[in-house]
């Protein structure tokens, strides 16, 4: 791969995943931080490797603007760069201006046409229904008219009816919206005209477009996803399923498991197996009309009859990639592979070197999201000082942190006070289950707030969540 | 808030009533001085504040260039001259201006003396109820009365915004002494606050720094 | 003792006397050194210091000598008067006033809205006036109203005759008094120019309401221009007829403004005074430059160095004149040939000077026939003007088609709307049955011309996203939905800032993006950065529909202002376009339309006779094919200064043409865009019913210098900002760029409704 030297444009934990994959691939690398995260192991790790006259570690304004990032990979003779998760991971304008600047970079990510069609839901629901996948029952698009609206509800009633649903309800959400505002859900469908008239102004008044969507309202269900990674050379493989159903309030992902469905441990009301591989089937069909070239993450939504609908695409790696890979193996390699490094050698134009036949999967891997926050009250987030933080060493189970732990540690004011996230692995669901609380129990954080309390954190939650891992 | 020796205080800022203010880099960029040191520079000036101060100096980044400007008046103390024509990163200090403080600056400070301030619960971003903002923006000269339990202040912490209710004496919102969205340290002062029956007093100081001080 | 004080008041007086002519002669020559002017004024000082000191033969002795010498001086200045001359003289102290005139030239006059100093507008004097005339030793009186400028005597309230916006406004509301009661109106024109402010009614908006007004008053109306300072000068000056002092100026712009432009002179440096003269000359703006281009109708004789305060025998003229133009007016709309015949007559009677006498009394009311008559013809007044100072080129092919396709349009249209008004609502379904079929007809007649008239625009340069996207499987596969022009603008790598970073933390744009996919708007606050007026193009109307005409319109140099020629010429090579006006139809979202669009790029959207005259064109096609009429401000500068008042009488010209189309039941809209400023915003723009602007526009009747250097007040930076002219009501809402077109549409379908094409 020669003199490549990729950009992470990114923070915490992620940043330090990518720099790893880069040191272990043979590749340069250069940070970024802002001066909140001066004292963020990210930084600090790379300046540790300021070696050789190259600087690695650059403070920029602000990781949200883009200018600062390229500014800096000029500076740095970057070729590639890396937006981790979040940020520019899942913006197809910077991945367009990085291919189009006068000096080009390699945006490791997917193509920015790709990125650009399956980042509108909208888009998403229109291809995914052209090519006989399902999507939720509801509008394709946004709706302007108030006819047209109540006799897709009506149609929408109806469908759920004759399934037999006890509550049909239909949700009607403003399309400019997003991040829960402006969605309310609808029981009957009497009183569908007068929601939709609020919604329709409400989305007026917020987002001067009056433009409404309308779908099915889906209860009981489990948030399956489907990775998948993908080559410039037309190579499409799937890494298997993940479930992510638990979630805290603000809809964030706290707990993960792959593989998605476990038929051992619990009983399901369907074919578990068949509904995952039906659900990897349409994902790969998705993948290949769109020409699709990295790591992304199809997700779905399976009712309790075993109905899988798909949610939306998320063309970026995802926090939660490294269970899938925890129990994925490829054949005649020791270990388990790194999603982020294929990543890195699929944007750099390599071909992946293995098909489908050689992954197999073993055991059950668990995620943990360690957080400063407040669970009971609203999962507020918590900030101060950390002063101590440890974990069991097993070797099924690795952690990955910005926090360092050979000093104390300000939580940043300005973003997610993540702490680590854990990864487990099991020979079975069982034994994962098992060491998942045995390395919770074995955690220790201390510090304080600004007013001297002691540190707020989820340990609780999560070990009180790992029992309802699979289940609907 | 209790009464104040404003003779050692206007005495303490007659003695040295410079202060020296860096001037960091707002983003990463080539960098080219248009000062020199030693020079004295303006601040924006104009009716409305709207013509920029001088340009203190250029900064190159994704080919487009910035000016940046001085904030506020006086004489250029320290240049870092070595970083001349490099690359910079964010937030590194370029140069400071050794500033002479202005009468309104002086009653401002004296004031954080004499009025109830209201200080920042954290370090976080703040900004002002958006019923005050909206009123303040229409009319800045506009007096605006807060009792204990108002919504005066939002702060926007860890992403989440909170409503901070006043609990403080009963009076006029005299000053705002942060930047909307600005990072703010904990305890430092947001607003100050003048009880109704300390207005004469306040008016007493004020009156008495305009007729003492000299600009 | 007491002969002794006569002499000495006489003297006195005399000495007074020389002191006032000495000191005109000054003004006009702006030059206190001139021929020993300054020696002589030193001497007429000394002697009224020591006068009680002299004898009286030596006194006037010395009087006589300064007498001959000053008399000797005027003749030589009368002589050879240069145009900067003349300004000074409209512009000097001791000239006659509006007060003057209604003093000398009425018999009585009672002053209305306002007494001296307490007055909604102390700079604008409306009064009702009897002015009468002597027929056989016996005198008849007539009512007039009469509506002028004051500049006083120097006094502040005065503000030098600049008219307040509530000025104009005052004057428009007696203008509608005496249509009211049937009056003819004068007016005198005594103004610098209007004082530059926003404040309602706002100065742009007032003179075009005065304008729009005025198009159609029912009475006669007789101008006098003595100091005619572009739009101040127009407020009311839409006349019947116009005369001009011999010694007055009526021009675009003042010298010194003019120098200011031409010379690139930074604010508060010395205008060089050679360079203010070499403008005066070449605006063409004295009493016999404007007669020759046609601005003005008639010359009021004045002596050779202008009327001043006590000059009965000029009062005489005056009055003479406004009689007899006020009857002329009259009996143009009675009968022709009664016009001719005392047209005739008082030319022969006037070769022995102002005739004592009319020889008949003329009756100055009209009938309901007249008041038609009356219109029609200032209609034909205004829209004459300034023909003959473009260029039409011709297109030998076309010329013939263009013509007989007008006349084919023309009917068609008569029949498809003229004849449905009477029982629109029980035909309507009929008719559009019936004009769908007719329309399949006309356009097979009109097909081989539609193909010469075809809008072709150079293919627009795509981003370099074309060269890269390599196969075609590799683009988006929804890649024929993001089709669209792309401003050139977008193909640089370089980033910019937005203007509002510092107050809404804007990140800077990649221009690429800002160009491309944002439409120049900043995503962050909504500021719009300019963009070409093709963008609009491309963008508002629907794929292909635009088809312009009158392309051949040329605009030329038309006072051979100096320099011009070769600016008009770059402008046409680096835009292609020989104005700064296209015209054009087009369709939005089906609906048909005509455009008149102002654009940046030649001669910064200022607006001369070419431009005027395209616009007269697009309005009339409008009218005639009943469609919509959008007027498009991409950017206008104002009238354009280089062709001096013929630039000034396209704001009448064209309000007129936009009254009559509005008065047959057209919906205009106007949208401004980017800068909109001065004369056209203050008369054919300020007076549509829907005005609206686009995000970032600046829209003012003066920009802030000359604010400042008019009033000595700076503005505030927004003070011409779109949301303060919502504010002002000037405008009726802020559209968004990328919104453009919807609301457009929305415009049309909510304004024009089912009366879209024919009210």
């Amino acid at each position: 791969m020669g003199k490549e030297r990729v950009l992470i444009a990114n923070r915490g934990e992620i940043a330090i995943r990518i720099m790893d994959a880069c040191k272990e691939l043979g590749l340069d690398y250069v940070v970024v931080y802002t001066p909140e995260d001066e004292a963020s192991l990210h930084a600090a790790l790379a300046k540790e490797d300021d070696v050789g006259g190259l600087k690695r570690a650059f403070r920029i304004a602000s990781y949200k603007d883009p200018n600062e990032i390229f500014s800096v990979a000029d500076q740095s003779d970057c070729t590639a760069i890396h937006p981790g998760y979040g940020f520019f991971a899942e913006n197809f304008r910077f991945a367009r201006r990085a291919q189009m600047r006068s000096r080009p970079l390699v945006f490791i990510g997917p193509r920015w046409e790709v990125i650009k069609d399956l980042g509108s839901k909208i888009n998403t629901k229109r291809v995914a229904r052209s090519l006989n996948i399902p999507v939720i029952p509801g509008s394709d698009g946004p709706i302007y008219n108030e006819i047209e609206a109540e006799s897709l509800a009506e149609e929408l009633f109806f469908v759920q009816k004759e399934q037999g649903l006890r509550h049909p309800s239909v949700l009607v959400k403003a399309s400019a919206g997003g991040g829960g505002m402006g969605i309310e859900e609808v029981f009957h469908l009497d009183a569908f005209r007068r929601v939709y008239r609020r919604i329709q102004n409400y989305a007026k008044r917020q987002f001067g477009d009056d433009g409404v969507l309308i779908e099915q309202c889906l209860r009981d269900y489990q948030h399956i996803e489907v990775q998948l990674l993908c080559s410039r050379h037309g190579e499409v493989i799937h890494f298997g399923t993940r479930n992510c159903t638990i979630q805290s309030a603000g809809r964030q992902k706290r707990v993960e498991v792959a593989p998605g469905f476990d038929p051992a441990v619990v009983e399901y009301p369907f074919d578990a197996r068949a509904v995952l591989d039906r659900m990897i089937a349409y994902s790969i069909r998705l993948a290949r009309h769109v020409g699709y070239d990295s790591v992304g993450t199809w997700e779905w939504v399976v009712t309790r009859d075993g109905s899988p609908y798909l949610l939306e695409v998320n063309t970026r790696i995802q926090v939660e990639n490294g269970i899938s890979a925890r129990i994925a193996r490829i054949g005649g390699k020791a270990g388990y592979p790194s999603l982020i490094k294929e990543q890195i050698r699929a944007a750099m134009g390599e071909k992946l070197g293995y098909r489908q036949e050689d992954i197999s999967f073993e055991g059950t891997s668990i995620e943990l999201r360690i957080v400063a926050e407040d669970t009971r009250r609203g999962f507020r987030p918590w900030c101060g000082v950390i002063t101590r933080f440890e974990f069991p060493d097993a070797a099924w189970a690795q952690v990955y942190s910005h926090v360092p732990r050979d000093r104390s540690y300000n939580i940043p004011t300005e973003y997610d006070p993540n702490l680590a996230l854990a990864i487990i692995w099991g020979q079975d669901t069982d034994e994962a289950k098992t060491r998942t609380l045995e390395f919770l129990n074995g955690v220790a954080i201390e510090g304080k707030d600004a007013q001297g309390e002691a540190v707020i954190h989820n340990l609780a939650y999560l070990s009180g969540r790992i029992e309802d891992i699979f289940k609907f | 808030m209790t009464d104040i020796n404003l003779n050692d205080l206007l005495r303490g800022y007659r003695s040295n009533p410079f202060e020296e203010r860096d001037f960091m880099t707002p983003h990463s960029g080539v960098i080219t001085f248009l000062v020199k040191e030693g020079q004295v520079v303006n601040g924006p000036g104009g009716k409305w504040s709207h013509k920029p101060g001088t340009a203190l100096y250029m900064l190159e980044r994704e080919r487009n260039i910035r000016k940046v400007t001085a904030t506020c008046g006086g004489e250029v103390a320290k240049i870092m001259y070595e970083l001349e024509g490099g690359f910079v990163e964010a937030g590194v200090r370029v140069l400071s201006v050794r500033h002479k403080l202005a009468k309104d600056e002086i009653i401002d400070r004296i004031l954080t003396q004499v009025l109830y301030i209201f200080c920042a619960p954290e370090r976080a971003r703040y900004f002002l109820a958006p019923e005050i903002a909206s009123k303040l923006e229409k009319q800045p000269q506009a007096s605006l009365f807060v009792r204990p339990g108002d919504e005066v202040i939002i702060m926007s912490l860890m992403k989440r915004d909170t409503i901070i209710n006043y609990d403080g004496a009963s009076g006029v919102i005299y000053k705002t002494y942060f930047e909307p969205g600005n990072l703010v340290e904990q305890e430092a002062p947001l607003l100050g606050i003048c009880p109704p029956n300390k207005l004469p007093y306040v008016q007493k100081v004020i009156h008495r720094i305009n007729n003492e001080w000299e600009d | 003792m007491q002969m002794d004080q006569r002499y000495m008041k006489d003297s006195g007086k005399l000495l007074g006397q020389l002191v006032d002519r000495i000191s005109y002669l000054t003004d006009i020559k702006a030059d206190p050194g001139w021929k020993g002017l300054g020696e002589l004024m030193g001497r007429v000082e000394a002697m009224r210091q020591s006068i009680y000191e002299l004898d009286e033969a030596s006194i006037f002795e010395e009087i006589d000598k300064i007498e001959d010498r000053l008399s000797f001086l005027e003749h030589l200045a009368a002589e050879g008067l240069t145009p900067a001359e003349i300004v000074n003289i409209a512009r000097s102290l001791q000239r006659f006033t509006m007060s003057d005139v209604l003093e000398n030239v009425y018999d009585s006059f009672a002053e209305l809205g306002g007494d001296g100093e307490c007055n909604v507008d102390p700079a604008v004097v409306v009064a009702r006036a009897t002015i009468s005339r002597c027929v056989k030793n016996k005198t008849y009186s007539h009512q007039v109203m009469v509506i002028g400028h004051e500049k006083g005597r120097g006094e502040e309230y005065r503000n030098g005759g600049c008219a307040r916006p509530w000025g104009n406004a005052k004057a428009l509301r007696y203008m509608k008094v005496a249509e009211t009661e049937g009056i003819p109106i004068h007016f005198f024109i005594f103004t610098p120019g209007s004082f530059p402010v926003e404040d309602y009614p706002g100065a742009a908006q007032q003179i075009a309401r005065n304008l729009y007004a005025m198009a159609r008053l029912r009475v006669p109306m007789v101008s006098f221009i003595s100091e005619g300072g572009s739009g101040g000068a127009e407020a009311i000056g839409l006349t019947d007829l116009r005369l001009m002092g011999s010694r007055g100026y009526y021009s675009v712009i003042s010298p010194e403004g003019a120098a200011a432009i031409e010379g690139k002179i930074r604010e508060g440096e010395k205008l060089p005074s050679g360079l203010v003269a070499h403008c005066a000359k070449q605006l063409k703006l004295t009493a016999e430059d404007n007669l020759r281009l046609g601005t003005i109708d008639r010359i009021v004789g004045e002596p050779p160095l202008g009327a001043r305060r006590d000059d009965y025998a000029f009062f005489r003229r005056l009055r003479y004149e406004l009689i007899r133009a006020t009857d002329e007016i009259v009996l143009k709309t009675k009968s022709f040939r009664a016009f001719r015949a005392y047209a005739l007559k008082m030319q022969s009677a006037e070769k022995e000077g102002v005739p004592e006498d009319f020889d008949l009394v003329i009756n100055w009311d009209l009938t309901e026939t007249e008041i038609e008559r009356l219109l029609e013809l200032r209609s034909r007044k205004y829209r004459a003007m300034g023909n003959g100072f473009y260029l039409e080129e011709r297109r030998p092919s076309l010329l013939g088609l263009g013509k007989a396709k007008e006349l084919a349009s023309q009917s068609y249209y008569e029949i498809r709307y003229g004849l449905l008004r009477s029982h629109q609502r029980n035909v309507m379904k009929v008719i559009e049955e019936v004009s769908s079929e007719g329309s399949v007809l006309l356009s097979k007649v009109t097909r081989p011309v539609k193909a010469a008239y075809e809008f072709v625009f150079p293919q627009p340069e795509r981003l370099p996203r074309g060269e890269r996207s390599e196969t075609p499987e590799r683009r988006s596969i929804f890649a024929e939905e993001w089709e669209q022009y792309v401003s050139p603008l977008a193909n640089e790598d370089r980033t910019v800032s937005c203007p509002n970073a510092a107050k809404y933390s804007c990140l800077d744009l990649w221009v690429p993006d800002l160009y491309g996919e944002f439409c120049g708007v900043c995503p962050s606050c909504g500021h719009h950065f300019p963009l070409e007026y093709r963008w609009y193009l491309e963008h508002l109307f629907d794929k292909g529909s635009v088809e312009e005409f009158n392309s051949n319109i040329v605009s030329i140099n038309s006072l051979g202002f100096e320099g011009i020629q070769a600016r008009l010429e770059r402008d046409t090579k680096k835009t292609g376009r020989h104005s700064s006006m296209i015209t054009f139809d087009a369709r939005i979202k089906g609906i048909r339309l005509v455009v008149a669009m102002l654009f940046s790029d030649f001669r910064n959207g200022t607006v001369g006779a070419a431009e005027g005259e395209k616009f007269v064109r697009a309005c009339d096609r409008a009218r005639i094919t009943r469609r919509p009429f959008l007027s498009y401000v991409h950017t206008t500068g104002g009238i354009r200064i280089h062709e001096g008042t013929l630039g000034v009488i396209q704001m009448p010209k064209c309000t007129m043409a936009v009254r009559e189309y509005i008065e047959s039941g057209g919906l205009y809209i106007v949208v401004y865009d980017n800068n909109s400023y001065a004369g056209p915003v203050a008369s054919f723009l300020g007076c549509s019913p829907y005005q609206f602007a686009i995000r970032s526009t600046r829209i003012g009747f003066a920009g802030p210098r000359v604010i400042r250097e008019t009033t000595g007040e700076d503005v505030p930076p927004d003070y011409h900002s779109a949301k303060n002219a919502l504010k002002r009501g000037h405008i009726q809402g802020i559209w968004d760029r990328r919104e453009f077109r919807k609301n457009l549409h929305e415009a049309l379908m909510t304004m024009g409704g089912a009366n879209l094409y024919y009210k």
